[in-house]
């Protein structure tokens, strides 16, 4: 049994133990924004890095990672690593992703010491049983000028709060 | 993804959302029983008119009565859909006893419609967007995520809200003390 399906089997089963009585599940979830936390590094004038720190018990699936940057295109289709091939009860062999995750991203010109917005869009689940909406972030950063060292990682400001939070 | 139906329904549910302006339950756990005692979060539920897959205007309203279970999922979401199956039981044997499901999919028309025929859905869905999320957070859904269920008594009183799958025993458990 994978340990996600079990993980959920003991939650579920320390639920409905508790259904009655005034003991509540205490599950906690994180933020997505905390469970997948996005930044991003310019390496050179011309490549940045995207990563996700995806914290311990949380995934996030290959095919619905999207990168845009502005101003410009990418230069190619970013490469990603191998994850991790989960077995799902609808969806068949799905690739997904744990730890520490970084996609290199080239852009299709240099722009030494401009800025540039990368917008990345995710959609992840955790294991005790939830999935989280598709998710956009965008960071900015400027690159480094030609030649220049790297930038430090930038990370995604905290999403928009609901205005009644 | 297209934007449009995600904007679409978010102005849908904006409007409506007023009504559970100030209202929030702050809940953190993923389970529990709701202190709701007056009705402000059922009223603000209750209040929402959403379409159909077909594209028809639902007010949940015209539930007003009935033990009423609503669910908050999407088809690509693997746990909404594994714990379906159980709903559809229920609603099965328990429907002529005033139990009510309605679900509300943060999900594209089509696919809910293609999922509902695949499954034998029966009881209605309504489709959301992402609004509905935001309607799920005034109700308890801290993290806006899913499957997000609640439980509303035939008074009209939010009484249990679960982040996750429902084990069934749980549910059983819950819908026999209301039915």
């Amino acid at each position: 049994m994978p340990v996600g399906r079990a993980c959920a089997l003991t939650l579920g089963l320390s639920i409905a133990s508790a259904v009655g009585g005034t003991a509540q599940a205490q599950v906690k979830l994180l933020e997505p924004e905390r469970a997948f936390a996005f930044s991003v590094q310019a390496l050179d004038e011309r490549t940045v890095e995207a990563r996700y720190a995806i914290a311990d018990g949380y995934y996030l699936y290959r095919e619905k990672l999207k990168f845009s940057v502005e101003p410009g295109a990418l230069g190619s289709a970013p490469t990603f690593p191998a994850g991790k091939m989960k077995q799902d009860e609808f969806f068949g062999r799905v690739e997904t992703y744990r730890g520490m995750l970084a996609i290199s991203l080239s852009l299709d010109e240099a722009r030494p010491g401009r800025q540039v917005t990368v917008r990345a869009e995710s959609q992840g689940c955790a294991d005790a049983g939830v999935c989280y909406p598709p998710q956009v972030q965008n960071v900015t950063l400027r690159l480094p000028a030609s030649g220049g060292p790297p930038g430090p990682p930038v990370a995604a400001s905290p999403a928009r709060k609901s205005w009644f939070n | 993804m297209t934007r449009r139906w995600l904007a679409g329904s978010a102005f849908a549910v904006a409007g409506l959302l007023a009504l559970a302006a100030g209202f929030h339950f702050g809940a953190s756990s993923t389970d529990g029983d709701v202190e709701d005692p007056r009705g402000e979060g059922s009223a603000a539920l209750l209040g929402v008119a959403l379409p159909d897959a077909t594209g028809r205007q639902q007010s949940l309203a015209q539930w007003k009565g009935k033990v009423l279970v609503v669910n908050f999922w999407a088809t690509w979401c693997t746990p909404c859909r594994a714990e379906m199956p159980e709903f559809v039981k229920a609603q099965r044997e328990f429907g002529d006893r005033g139990l009510q499901f309605v679900g509300i999919a943060i999900d594209q028309p089509d696919k809910v419609q293609e999922f509902a025929a695949e499954l034998g859905l029966n009881y209605p869905t309504l489709i959301g967007g992402y609004g509905a999320i935001e309607l799920s957070k005034t109700l308890g859904n801290r993290l806006g995520a899913l499957p997000f269920t609640i439980v509303i008594d035939r008074s009209g009183r939010i009484v249990h809200t679960r982040l996750g799958p429902f084990a069934e025993p749980a549910l059983r458990s819950i819908l026999g003390q209301l039915l």
